[in-house]
């Protein structure tokens, strides 16, 4: 199986409370990979050791290792080499202060390019593609900040797709989207796993279950269970997998 | 349950009655509590009287013994409370609660009669209250009054701060009104300074200010650019933060001794502009970080992360987007600075700063006046100089000094708030 992220033996620490626990997990490449579970069980946390967030906070301790793409992400030493292979969605919307065509442009902006042709292209690319571009086309300039919670959420994907990861991360990427547009864009996560490897953290199984090839299930900072998709669902090892995917508990 | 309670209760006459909307009073006379209560529902149309704008009034039912008619107490023993046009089953007869319509309240207070919890002896009363839904409850009537007087205390202590303000001001361009014209500015002083103008000691403010401003703007920023977005929190960033909040409490005249050792005696630039500009520029630095650092914490941290997260480097960050967003703060804390040099007499007293130069007075000299190497007057030691040290001077002229400097530290300061609004006009989140 080709895996584009591996985790090695992966604990978390903030501040001495832990987040994830001796996580072992393999993500193959192409695929949309769920990861479910109660709220406080890690989820987030494992997204932010693919494209090293976790240094955003302080009070962050890792150990164990993280390889993406066969390289060990602990490696790197300049990490804007590391996120600009990563797309990654948070759910708390974050529209940048910049209008809204500047907000898809300004990963491309950052990595070089500059021509207006072939960044015209990739912002209408990336904002159809986030089931964003009917909405805002005749108004490109106005500020991104100015769009509704939905609509910034949709402009945060299209943001993280705009440098094309090899990688896209989303964390509860439909939280505030309506459900039309969330099963639109879930079609697009369906195309788009031909290109690129797509990690779902979702407190809505059922999305995990439409989407996943593999799931993998959480609880309190542990792998409880990894495995395909339809096996997590209809016939699960562990008994609190079957509790929680039928919505026992969490 | 109802037996007598005691010898004298027989005796006891409930009194029920309330003055109607049009000022009759109503009055009827029960032997038992429960009869009035239930008096309450004979007289329903009459309580409820016409309209259902009228206001409703307080319902009092008074013990009495007979022959002695007892004067209306003031405060009643049991006050309930009933939202008398409603109509249904609820409500506890609290003041948060009232019963819902005349009915329930006279169910429920013949219960409470029932169960002993009304006891009123002669010359007591109970009264009944209508409660519309959503009238102030005695709290939150309270709390409205709690927060007008909050109000109008910070409104006036806010006030306070205008009166020495308008005070200062009124009286120095009333004492200075004869002496100001173009010609005061413009002239240099002259007649060991008894007459002429301020010209050379303004622009050597000016020129104070403008190298001061060149040296410490720089540093400042970038300093505090490197403090609020690279620095990591551990010993030396402390260290660092302690020495800023510091130098920002040294007395100005320290700030002069320091300039005096290490400007013009160490660095042997003499007594010089360059030497007095550069003890400026030292205590105008902390403030300057400081307010740099503040304008960039107020841009939040998500926005950083979602770029950070989007591949781009700190540098371009905060190229592409804190600077940008921060940068009417920044302004603000470094204009506001230059109002603080500018008014400054200490620093700039043994550094480089004298009551008296021959200057030009005509040509371009006259209006660069100063070289870097040169002594200068400045506006402040000027009014000092005026004020103490010379004699026969016009207190126009004193006057005169101080209304050009103040007016000088205002026009600054405005400048930064018009730019201020003008930047916030732009804000984009």
């Amino acid at each position: 199986m080709d895996c584009a992220i591996q985790f090695d033996n992966v604990s978390v620490t903030f501040g001495g409370k832990t987040a994830l626990r001796e996580i072992t997990l393999a993500i193959p490449a192409r695929q949309i990979f769920g990861i479910i579970g109660p709220a406080n069980s890690g989820k987030t946390t494992i997204l932010k050791c693919i494209n090293r967030t976790l240094d955003f906070s302080a009070t962050a301790r890792m150990c164990g290792k993280v390889v993406v793409a066969g390289r060990d992400v602990a490696s790197f030493r300049n990490v804007c080499d590391l996120r600009r292979n990563v797309g990654m969605v948070f759910p708390l919307p974050v529209g940048l202060p910049l209008s809204i065509y500047e907000n898809v442009a300004y990963a491309p902006r950052r990595a070089g390019i500059h021509d207006r042709g072939e960044l015209d292209d990739l912002v209408e690319h990336c904002l159809r593609q986030a089931m964003l571009w009917d909405e805002v086309c005749d108004r490109l300039g106005t500020l991104g900040t100015r769009l509704s919670g939905g609509q910034q959420q949709r402009l945060t994907l299209a943001r993280a797709l705009s440098h094309r990861p090899e990688i896209l991360c989303l964390d509860e990427f439909s939280i505030a989207i309506d459900p039309v547009t969330t099963m639109k864009i879930e079609d697009v996560l369906l195309e788009l796993k031909e290109k690129m490897t797509i990690v779902l953290v979702t407190n809505l199984v059922q999305q995990a279950c439409r989407l996943a090839d593999r799931t993998a299930f959480l609880s309190d900072s542990c792998l409880i269970e990894e495995g395909k998709t339809e096996k997590i669902f209809t016939n699960p090892a562990n008994k609190l997998t079957q509790r929680y995917v039928n919505g026992e508990f969490g | 349950m109802n037996e007598p309670r005691d010898a004298r209760s027989a005796e006891k006459q409930y009194i029920l009655r309330w003055s109607t909307a049009d000022g009759t009073a109503i009055q009827s006379s029960f032997s038992s509590l429960a009869a009035a209560f239930r008096g309450l529902l004979q007289h329903e149309t009459a309580c409820l009287g016409d309209s259902p704008s009228t206001r409703l009034p307080p319902w009092e039912i008074a013990c009495q013994l007979p022959g002695r008619v007892a004067p209306p107490r003031a405060r009643p023993r049991y006050v309930y409370h009933v939202n008398a046009r409603a109509s249904g089953d609820g409500g506890d007869g609290s003041e948060e609660s009232p019963w819902w319509g005349l009915a329930t309240a006279v169910e429920q207070l013949i219960r409470l009669d029932q169960a002993g919890q009304v006891n009123l002896r002669a010359g007591q009363t109970a009264r009944l209250v209508h409660r519309e839904v959503f009238t102030a409850t005695s709290v939150e009537r309270w709390k409205k009054v709690k927060e007008k007087i909050a109000s109008l205390v910070f409104m006036v202590m806010a006030l306070v701060l205008i009166v020495p303000m308008a005070a200062i001001l009124s009286y120095l361009l009333v004492q200075a009104w004869p002496a100001l014209s173009l010609a005061f500015i413009m002239e240099n002083p002259h007649d060991y300074m008894t007459a002429g103008g301020i010209w050379a000691p303004l622009a050597g403010t000016f020129c104070l200010v403008l190298i001061s401003l060149l040296i410490a703007a720089p540093v400042g920023v970038l300093a505090g650019v490197y403090l609020n977005e690279y620095a990591r929190d551990n010993w030396f960033t402390r260290i660092i933060n302690l020495a800023v909040v510091n130098l920002a409490g040294v007395p100005s005249i320290v700030h002069a001794l320091f300039g005096v050792g290490a400007f013009v005696m160490f660095a042997g630039m003499g007594r010089s502009l360059l030497a007095a500009s550069c003890t400026l520029a030292v205590m105008t630095l902390p403030v300057i970080i400081t307010s740099t650092r503040e304008a960039l914490a107020a841009v939040p941290m998500a926005f950083r992360e979602a770029c950070w997260n989007l591949g781009a480097s700190r540098w371009q960050t905060i190229r592409t987007l804190v600077l940008p967003n921060s940068i009417s703060g920044i302004l603000t804390g470094v204009i506001l600075q230059v109002s603080r040099a500018a008014g400054e007499t200490a620093p700039i007293l043994f550094t480089g700063a004298v009551f008296f130069s021959t200057l030009p007075e005509h040509g371009l000299q006259a209006f660069f006046p100063y070289g870097l190497g040169d002594r200068c007057m400045a506006l402040s030691m000027h009014l000092f100089t005026l004020s103490t040290q010379v004699r026969g001077v016009t207190p126009g002229l004193q006057y005169g000094t101080a209304v050009v400097l103040i007016g000088l530290v205002l026009a600054v300061n405005s400048l930064s708030i018009a730019l201020r609004v003008c930047l916030r006009s732009r804000k984009k989140w």
